[in-house]
């Protein structure tokens, strides 16, 4: 996590290694950006890999998804590095029922690619 | 006649891993029959598995260290080794923390083997409340044997001692099940036509007998959350029985032949039967539609011929823990890994005279027990799941379909909630 304070300033310039994705109620997650890449929506934003970003800062501000739900966006990144394709134990990882709708939704709005 | 849809070229699909074998060790005297494995199980927290060894003896091992010794010894582990007795990290003395080999000799045929637990399975609860009304001393964990003759022992795992002598079924018990809630309600399927209730908190007592199957009576199994119990037999039977009141809610019309084997979803939003008539049908269990056909047999079946001797019985299906995935055994000598949006199999390995199969707790390794009293083991495809499908689960674990059709989203994502895709 050490790199994460110097990274914050890695934010900036159009080869940032991660991308601040910013809630409706003003949580900031920096996550990298090609796991954040995989989202049709987030790409456009940000303009694809490798590309300068309309906004320079690469921050994605999401108006609708609140916190609760950008969060576990983020832990499912994780989680999927996490678990590569071959192992064979994969934990479930637990969405709450609460939030579990207005997660696929949202989901959905991103775009996302993930199979 | 072919195993795979005509598109499919057979050996692009790709074999399952194979992670071990147990083997049933030799019989003092040659018999046709009495040797076979009609029955393997998974305890429900991992701890232990069960298979009917034939001979009508139960094998109890520990599967952690089952599975070390797979890893150590190579796939290959003949029953009778020296059992090694491999304390777990925190033993501090009791009995429970020294998961012990056993052989249960059970006085007869063996046909049906279901672990209860009194630790509700995660899976059934949305929201973690434990609301036992009776607290054991220790978290109790036992295996109920059906037998040829009718009657249900239990036993308890840790010690191997009878607990209790079911008796009330006038033919072969089955099929067992325990409810996913803790409640140690046990259901049991037999060929006297009947399904029986019985509540194991209450020394057996036997609460309730669901009548309704005109014929043998194959497998039952509940949903998730303990409210549906879904029972499978001869004569294309496939009933939903309402677990409160014990009323039948509905009966499942589809197949052609015999009926022999069922199982849940982990969110309970489908249902997986298996068949003679070469079929295995994944239904949604609130309003009885088929959502999809995995065939064994192509071109498919005619009714007659499906529902006669088409030497492609479809013997077992499970449904994986991840909710995405479904095994299915059949008479050609294969065992099938599907994906639940794809009708042809993604995986299949090589198996002879397979009668039964059981996805692991943790839903790695896939168990198939045969025709000689052995069991096989294969790795899962596994992978992880996207998250709008984790999402789906988990609002299908508080949601029937009906609901979700009256949900305020876009139509796609209603018939991919509904499992429609």
């Amino acid at each position: 996590m050490d790199g994460e304070e110097k990274t914050c300033g890695g934010c900036e310039g159009p080869d940032a290694m991660y991308v601040k994705l910013i809630s409706s109620d003003g949580h900031e997650f920096i996550a990298k950006r090609e796991h954040a890449l995989t989202s049709g929506t987030i790409k456009t934003t940000l303009g694809g890999p490798g590309q300068s970003a309309v906004n320079e800062t690469n921050e994605v501000n999401f108006r609708e998804i609140p916190s609760r739900v950008l969060s576990k966006v983020c832990m499912y990144f994780m989680y999927k590095v996490r678990y590569p394709n071959s192992s064979t134990e994969v934990p479930e990882l637990p969405i709450a029922p609460e939030i579990a709708l207005e997660l696929l939704m949202d989901v959905s709005f991103l775009d996302w690619e993930i199979k | 006649m072919a195993s795979f849809p005509p598109r499919v070229n057979e050996k692009e699909i790709v074999r399952s891993r194979t992670i071990g074998e147990l083997l049933a060790p030799a019989a003092p005297f040659d018999k046709k029959c009495g040797r076979e494995n009609w029955t393997v199980a998974f305890a429900p927290d991992g701890s232990y598995f069960a298979w009917s060894q034939g001979h009508r003896t139960v094998k109890l091992v520990p599967w952690s260290q089952c599975l070390q010794n797979f890893l150590l010894h190579g796939t290959k582990n003949v029953t009778n080794s020296s059992s090694l007795r491999l304390p777990r990290q925190n033993s501090d003395g009791g009995q429970k923390n020294k998961p012990r080999e056993h052989i249960i000799d059970c006085g007869d045929i063996v046909w049906s083997l279901a672990f209860g637990s009194s630790v509700p399975e995660k899976q059934s609860r949305c929201v973690n409340i434990e609301w036992h009304r009776f607290r054991f001393g220790q978290d109790q964990l036992l295996l109920a044997t059906g037998l040829n003759n009718g009657r249900i022992k239990i036993w308890d795992v840790y010690t191997g001692k009878l607990l209790l002598n079911l008796v009330d079924h006038t033919e072969v018990v089955r099929d067992l099940t325990f409810a996913p809630d803790g409640s140690l309600i046990l259901v049991s399927a037999s060929r006297d036509k009947t399904l029986r209730v019985w509540d194991l908190k209450d020394d057996g007592n036997m609460m309730k007998v669901l009548r309704g199957h005109q014929n043998w009576v194959y497998s039952c199994a509940f949903s998730p959350d303990s409210s549906i119990l879904c029972s499978v037999g001869a004569s294309k039977a496939v009933f939903l029985w309402n677990m409160d009141k014990y009323t039948m809610i509905r009966k499942l019309e589809g197949h052609h032949h015999d009926v022999v084997a069922c199982d849940f979803s982990p969110d309970g939003a489908l249902l997986a039967t298996a068949s003679y008539d070469t079929r295995v049908y994944i239904w949604d269990p609130h309003n009885g539609d088929i959502l999809m056909e995995f065939g064994h047999l192509f071109p498919p079946p005619t009714p007659i011929f499906a529902g006669g001797a088409n030497d492609r019985w479809v013997r077992s299906v499970s449904f994986s823990h991840d909710g995405l995935h479904v095994a299915s055994l059949a008479d050609d000598k294969m065992v099938r890994f599907w994906r639940i949006d794809e009708d042809y199999p993604v995986q299949v390995a090589p198996l002879s005279n397979g009668l039964c199969c059981a996805f692991s707790t943790d839903g790695s390794v896939l168990a198939a027990g045969t025709h000689d009293g052995s069991v096989y083991f294969w790795a899962t495809p596994r992978q992880v799941p996207s998250l709008q499908h984790l999402c789906r689960m988990s609002v299908r674990r508080v949601m029937p379909t009906q609901e979700v059709q009256e949900l305020p989203i876009p139509s796609k994502l209603l018939e991919f909630l509904s499992y429609r895709i």
